[in-house]
């Protein structure tokens, strides 16, 4: 496996990274506001991908035209697209999730699952069951040669616009009016109501946002594959909300980094060969290692009472991280337990069950070493990596641990 | 347990719900085993008991799926996947392509197992979750489950399915044609009915429910809510296993587009319409929803012409014509509006279980005071507070 070879896997990596990115913020900006999933996201991308796609080909656009002029009809795409898909997102809002706002956790997202049932069935209806293939000359198909590697143009491109738009993001988020008012509702909606702050324009407003960049997400979606179909964006609804999920979900840089972690999971998942992925199966052993052996005991000094604090029960801890199975069964049989006792042989022993699977994981990379993941399983990694972030750290990876809402 | 949302309704519900309900549940059930007497008497084309065999077979899907989403509120996105488990573990058991040849009973245990299982592995480390996380887990696992059927080739035969899954014999009984297919599944939908309504009116039920209504209060009460969240993932786990099992004999030939995500979304939207929580309510949702298309079709492609002439449809426009008789195109439109208009105008859905219909609608403080007394009260002689 050359340098080459890592680097354009990065660069693809890192350029689905951002469109999932364009998504998941969508996600995460709704979910931060309103805590709940909207399920309709990966509906309204598509939408926006196809409406790109539908006005590219009425305009026409063609080899034959001067450069400038297919910049114009990408730009007039863009805008259409962008407008339609923040109507239909505000629409959406309006209609569906409004009515229904305050009501417990389940039931919205019921609604979000029907309307996105229904705006998928709509666009089989309207645009067709087939993939809408966009004119090709839209699509600069240069390539550039960087450290001895071929890379597409439109990688770059995606890669610079999608920046600009976080940057955009977290300016608005940041520093102006209606972004403090987003960070205050997504704080305590009653709160921000009742300080004057019109809670349903913010939301309504972050409902826009999300579909705009969704839409921009469409369009260089289509650019890049040529074509979008009505059920692309389950697959990447999906996946930006795996990566929303992954990065904390509520969290704007969240999003972005989990984004990042999960295009490149993939694209190396499948890129790689099982070799040197073992390495990063090694990675992590080590840092959970380190993390059961270290400063989990370390953490959990701390809690022992003043009273007991002996060197012989801090002893006893230490061991039981590193001997979790025997102290398992010990405390399971014990007749008495101490509290602090079970609760970390629980703990160590969890610890230890997830070392021991990125051990066997090395193992079986290492013993395959030169066969590689087929294709197909490219879904399953993602799903798998989603699984496993929400079962150690549910609140991902730059979230904070939020208790839930009494 | 007279209700004061009595004088709320109107003078027709209100006469229809002094029928005492076992007159309803007798009429049904007599009318579900006439049902395919009406082929045999010439008056119903075999088209209606297939339409019936997969409306039972959702009507299990759904009362499987109440018990996690109605009961304990728990979104299960992925439930498709206890389905697949449970067919394709009879389709290999059962079919040339392993070259075993288990029989019925064996098999239909093994199918619950497996999919409780599967149930068990999803539910320890997930139920944790908050609710929606949960939704998004078990879709996930719905796909990963879904997409190991169809890579893992060299059992599994991958996309071009397992075929000819041989025919159940019950202590000598060939079950092979439709209608006893038809009698076989009704059988089982009885069963689970009973069985689900004894759980139901069980401690583990009201636990459910109280989980559902208030976790925190719930726990509080002393209940376990993990055991019992568990409890309820594997029990719908094995109902679907069984109606896996029940499919994949009456198919007699399965493959991994039958287990799509949007089946799972399909079983949600009949419990949602049927009522979450209510075990008619998701015995209805799911023949109504199920069966409707193929109604609308049959009414304006069969029975309206042979009442009014082949032609009354002549003067409408060709969409409308089109819309009606080729309504399969708008089964999922349907089913997505669906939802979406019972959960903004009637959360409680169709036939609405009491206890759901006290919290969806909170205008009626003496149905709120029912549903804490019958729920968070029981538990008086376990104090056990620690859970």
């Amino acid at each position: 496996m050359s340098f080459e070879q890592v680097f354009s896997l990065t660069v693809s990596g890192v350029t689905v990274g951002m469109i999932y990115a364009l998504i998941a913020l969508g996600y995460t900006m709704v979910y931060g506001v309103l805590e709940f999933i909207n399920f309709a996201h990966g509906e309204v991308f598509t939408f926006g991908g196809i409406m790109a796609a539908v006005v590219l080909g009425w305009t026409g656009v063609s080899d034959a035209m001067p450069i400038w002029l297919r910049v114009v009809c990408l730009g007039g795409a863009l805008v259409a697209a962008v407008l339609a898909t923040v109507g239909l997102g505000l629409a959406i809002e309006r209609l569906a999730y409004r009515p229904l706002r305050g009501r417990s956790r389940i039931i919205p997202l019921l609604a979000a699952i029907g309307v996105s049932i229904t705006l998928q069935q709509l666009m089989i209806l309207v645009f067709g069951p087939d993939s809408i293939i966009v004119p090709p000359s839209v699509v600069p198909a240069q390539f550039v040669t960087l450290f001895g590697s071929r890379i597409r143009v439109l990688a770059f491109i995606i890669i610079g616009v999608s920046l600009l738009l976080m940057l955009g993001l977290t300016y608005i988020v940041r520093s102006t009016r209606i972004g403090k008012a987003m960070r205050a509702t997504s704080q305590d909606i009653e709160a921000a109501q009742m300080m004057g702050i019109e809670t349903n324009h913010v939301i309504a407003f972050t409902f826009a946002v999300g579909s705009g960049l969704a839409a921009v997400g469409g369009l260089l979606v289509t650019m890049y594959y040529g074509s979008i179909r009505f059920d692309s964006g389950y697959i990447y609804g999906l996946k930006a909300f795996t990566a929303a999920v992954l990065g904390g979900i509520g969290n704007i840089p969240g999003a972005v980094v989990g984004s990042l972690i999960l295009g490149l999971a993939e694209t190396y998942g499948v890129g790689l060969n099982l070799g040197l992925l073992m390495w990063f199966f090694v990675a992590g052993l080590a840092a959970g290692l380190y993390f059961q052996l270290v400063r989990a005991p370390k953490r959990r000094l701390k809690h022992i009472r003043e009273e007991d604090r002996t060197p012989a029960y801090e002893r006893e801890i230490m061991r039981l991280y590193l001997l979790a199975p025997v102290y398992a069964v010990r405390v399971a049989l014990a007749k008495r337990t101490d509290a602090l006792m079970a609760v970390s042989a629980r703990h160590a022993l969890q610890l230890t069950l997830g070392n021991v699977f990125l051990a066997v994981m090395a193992i079986v990379f290492f013993l395959n070493g030169h066969a590689q993941i087929d294709p197909q399983w490219q879904n399953v990694i993602a799903f798998a990596v989603m699984m496993i972030i929400l079962l150690f750290r549910p609140s991902g990876l730059l979230g904070e641990h939020s208790q839930e809402k009494v | 347990m007279a209700k004061s949302g009595d004088k709320k309704r109107g003078p027709i519900a209100t006469a229809l719900g002094r029928v005492p309900r076992w007159v309803y549940l007798t009429a049904a059930l007599v009318l579900a085993v006439l049902f395919p007497l009406l082929h045999s008497a010439g008056l119903m084309d075999m088209l209606w008991i297939r339409v019936a065999i997969r409306s039972l077979t959702f009507v299990l899907l759904a009362l499987g799926l109440n018990v996690v989403m109605g009961e304990t509120g728990l979104l299960n996105l992925g439930y498709v996947a206890f389905f697949a488990i449970g067919a394709y573990t009879t389709a290999l058991l059962s079919s040339p392509s392993l070259g075993f040849h288990w029989s019925f009973w064996p098999l239909l245990v093994l199918s619950m197992v497996f999919a409780m299982l599967a149930g068990l592995l999803v539910g320890l480390p997930t139920l944790r979750l908050r609710g929606d996380y949960l939704a998004i887990v078990t879709l996930a696992f719905g796909e990963i489950v879904r997409t190991v059927f169809l890579n893992v080739t060299s059992i599994t035969n991958g996309a071009a399915g397992i075929p000819a899954i041989y025919t159940p014999n019950i202590f000598g009984w060939v079950v092979t044609e439709p209608p006893q297919f038809y009698y076989l599944i009704l059988f089982f939908v009885v069963v689970v009915v009973i069985a689900l309504t004894n759980v139901k009116n069980s401690r583990v039920g009201r636990a459910w429910n109280a989980l559902r209504e208030d976790e925190i209060a719930a726990i509080h009460s002393g209940i376990d809510a993990t055991r019992a969240k568990i409890l309820a993932m594997v029990i719908s786990a094995g109902v679907a296993g069984l109606a896996g099992c029940l499919f994949a004999y009456y198919q007699s030939f399965i493959n991994p587009t039958y287990f799509l995500f949007m089946q799972s979304v399909i079983v949600v939207c009949m419990v949602v319409l049927g009522g979450m929580g209510s075990i008619p309510g998701a015995v209805i949702g799911a023949i109504v929803l199920d069966s409707l298309p193929d109604v609308i079709r049959a009414t304006f492609s069969d029975w309206l012409p042979r009442v009014f002439g082949p032609t009354f449809m002549a003067s409408w426009p060709a969409w409308l014509q089109s819309f009606f008789t080729d309504f399969e195109k708008y089964r999922l439109l349907l089913f997505g509006i669906v939802v979406v208009l019972v959960v903004i105008f009637r959360p409680e859905g169709l036939l609405p279980d009491t206890l759901w219909r006290s919290e969806t609608h909170e205008e009626d403080p003496r149905e709120q005071e029912y549903t804490r007394q019958t729920l968070f009260d029981i538990d008086e002689g376990n104090q056990d507070l620690e859970a």
